[in-house]
């Protein structure tokens, strides 16, 4: 396939449902975006959606499916945002300082959860779970099951959040470590080798432990930053998510995984996730252009129905081209 | 040795797990029921991090807990009236003496636990309404009601919405918190007829609440009027941020609320520079919004307007259950007061504030004793 032909069908599907959404937007006279606020918003969620699909995928790519991606990202952010502010108590540079402890901490958090996984040799789904269970219960001892406000709304964080100049530099930052850590490094070579074959690559002597600790580090560190970019936008985190109410923030990245892996086929996996997060990003602006029409609870509906019609597309797509050939 | 060694990990890792499961278990108020021997009150809350939720606990955990021998224990937010009656439930087994309830999923079931319990219980915000109250008025465990009454919400609505019709705003975004919660069912309805908007075609009060509670919520489409509503959103979850970005997006004028708006979206709409109003507390966050201009409305309650329940409660655990003249569980309203800027609302902040509340033990003690009666305590709430 020729280049172009691939840059045409990598952007046939953002292209296909930006059409759509601002043709539905028109029809209450607006657009997609309608403002610079709408920009910010676009831009913000664009990210949060493309990391948390990244992380998502590390781990599931290579048939660890793991539930504590979203409670990872609380914890993180809870602990950056209360060391930060006992540090600056929401002075200057409280942004820059809360993003850097709470990746850090993010990373530790993915860290503990492979290790556990390691030591335990129990299915990954299984581990995750309790590993979930045990954030949560450390989030909830730290904040009483409080939503933390004070640590995170101060003039460092509502600077962040209210452009979307470090969204995107964000994007671009992740964008590029993702694909040179994954594509252009040993570890990634493994990671790919070890995606395709297991014990193939435990043979050829690489090291499967390594590099699972590796993974769930990166997931955590990834985790980190979406725990921070949400506590920027929300300006709240929320501190009483007990019993898994935390895995919402990973479900929000299945949709987009599958139309990332879709798009992947036409270009690099890590562009294909970022364009399928864009196209997450447009429905979500969409939905607040019907906001008065279209509660929270239908919007729910209508991300499920997509994610089921896209896998029965996805399950089917071989009887679908014969449909149309004849 | 390596297989000893993952053994050791693994068992080192599961009593982590096992700590952190019992640690996310545990409440941080368990030491509270240890450490006293004297009247034992449960709490029930649906908010935990609200402004008004914050100053009503520090006033009975910080003031009245140092000045009476009597323990609190709260709840964690409680979500559904299942929450609220395993809570009694919980609360009943430890042997606590009475239920004050903040929380308002299902009131009447609420009395209905606590009687077969055989455990006092007291409403601190909001009220039953009239028909529940007609039913539950001669339990012997009902104690009584202490707050806005339902026409006080409303008109505490209607006088916010008046307000900004009066400042020639033509826009508005409304947040709706947790209807159909009564009390902010009754708000919302009143900010509606304050604006001089009708819904489902009709400004009258029992009309408009009675299709909000059918709704479950404000359906914006059913509001018509000179001042649009732009924007309506409800409730506190996942999907907030974005339903708050919706509204922020089409521009409103002012952003008008029942309640909690000043906790959860001050610094949003501050950032936006739209001007918000709320119903809530004279609390230091909502003086900071109100100092730097963004909040300019509030209408509020002291945080020790709830000293009264407690005292109710206190004379029922102590023998006297006051009943009002008709032999019925006490119900009376109290009023909110209004801030539209700094003096005001300072007048309304410093009388009320850390250890000099408006209903400080002198006062409450005016009200606690074995020859209290409905008359003693009546005369004290109107007088504040």
């Amino acid at each position: 396939m020729s280049t172009l032909k691939k840059i045409i069908h990598s952007l046939a599907i953002p292209v296909l449902v930006a059409a759509i959404l601002e043709g539905l937007c028109l029809t209450q006279g607006q657009n997609i975006i309608t403002n610079a606020k709408s920009f910010d918003n676009f831009v913000v969620y664009t990210a949060i959606v493309m990391i948390t699909t990244m992380a998502l995928s590390i781990n599931l790519n290579s048939g660890r499916f793991d539930f504590s991606l979203g409670s990872m990202a609380a914890l993180s952010s809870v602990i950056g945002a209360e060391i930060t502010y006992s540090a600056l108590a929401g002075g200057k540079g409280s942004a820059v300082m809360m993003l850097i402890v709470t990746v850090a901490v993010g990373c530790l958090l993915g860290l503990i959860s492979g290790a556990i996984y390691v030591a335990l040799r129990l299915p990954p789904i299984i581990t995750s779970l309790g590993v979930t269970l045990i954030y949560e219960g450390i989030l909830y001892t730290i904040t009483g099951g409080k939503y933390l406000m004070k640590e995170v709304q101060n003039s460092s964080m509502s600077a962040f959040a209210n452009t979307w100049v470090y969204a995107f530099i964000i994007i671009l930052v992740v964008l590029i470590f993702m694909v040179v850590v994954f594509e252009k490094t040993t570890f990634g070579y493994d990671y790919a080798a070890l995606k395709s074959g297991q014990k193939v690559s435990i043979n050829t002597g690489i090291n499967e432990v390594k590099n699972a600790l590796i993974c769930y580090g990166i997931c955590g560190a990834l985790m980190g930053l979406v725990g921070f970019l949400n506590a920027a936008r929300n300006t709240t985190i929320n501190g009483g998510q007990l019993n898994f109410g935390s895995i919402a923030i990973m479900f929000t990245a299945f949709l987009p995984m599958f139309i990332g892996g879709y798009i992947s086929q036409y270009c690099n996996e890590k562009m294909g996730f970022l364009l399928a997060a864009v196209c997450m990003s447009l429905l979500n602006s969409t939905f607040a252009v019907f906001s008065n029409q279209v509660t929270a609870s239908m919007q729910s509906i209508i991300n499920a129905v997509l994610l089921v019609v896209f896998l029965i597309y996805l399950n089917n797509i071989n009887v679908i081209k014969r449909l149309f050939k004849r | 040795m390596k297989k000893r060694f993952a053994k050791l990990i693994s068992l080192a890792l599961v009593g982590v797990m096992s700590a952190g499961v019992l640690a996310g278990c545990g409440n941080s108020n368990d030491t509270a029921s240890a450490a006293k021997d004297g009247v034992k009150i449960g709490v029930l809350v649906a908010d935990v991090s609200g402004e008004e939720a914050l100053g009503f606990r520090n006033y009975y955990e910080e003031y009245i807990q140092n000045n009476y021998d009597v323990t609190f224990e709260y709840t964690d937010a409680l979500e559904s009236a299942e929450d609220e009656k395993a809570a009694i439930e919980k609360f009943a087994s430890k042997g606590y003496d009475a239920i004050i309830s903040l929380s308002s999923s299902d009131r009447a079931q609420q009395i209905e636990t606590c009687e077969e319990y055989g455990v006092y219980y007291a409403i601190a915000s909001g009220v039953l309404d009239d028909e529940q109250y007609e039913q539950y008025k001669g339990y012997e465990h009902f104690v009584g009601q202490i707050g806005p009454s339902n026409e006080t919400e409303f008109e505490a609505g209607k006088a916010m919405g008046e307000y900004y019709k009066e400042q020639g705003i033509s826009t508005v975004a409304i947040y709706g918190a947790f209807i159909p919660n009564p009390m902010h069912v009754y708000r919302a309805a009143g900010i509606i007829a304050g604006l001089g908007d009708t819904y489902g075609g009709t400004d009258d009060m029992n009309g408009m609440i009675g299709q909000i509670f059918g709704d479950q919520a404000v359906d914006p489409s059913k509001i018509e009027g000179d001042v649009e509503v732009v924007a309506y959103l409800q409730g506190y979850g996942d999907t907030t941020t974005d339903e708050l970005n919706a509204a922020i997006q089409k521009a409103p004028e002012a952003f008008l609320s029942v309640g909690m708006a000043t906790t959860f979206f001050a610094q949003t709409l501050a950032q936006n520079d739209i001007q918000f109003a709320d119903i809530d507390s004279f609390t230091e966050m909502n003086l900071d919004s109100m100092t730097n201009g963004t909040l300019t409305y509030l209408a509020g309650k002291y945080s020790s307007s709830i000293g009264p329940v407690f005292a109710l409660v206190m004379n029922a655990v102590n023998g006297n259950v006051i009943r009002d003249n008709d032999g019925n569980a006490v119900s009376l309203s109290q009023g909110y007061l209004v801030a539209t800027d700094v003096d005001s609302f300072n007048e309304y902040y410093v009388t009320d504030n850390g250890d000099t509340p408006i209903f400080d033990k002198e006062s409450l003690d005016t009200i606690i004793g074995d020859a209290v009666t409905y008359d003693d305590v009546k005369a004290l709430v109107e007088s504040k």
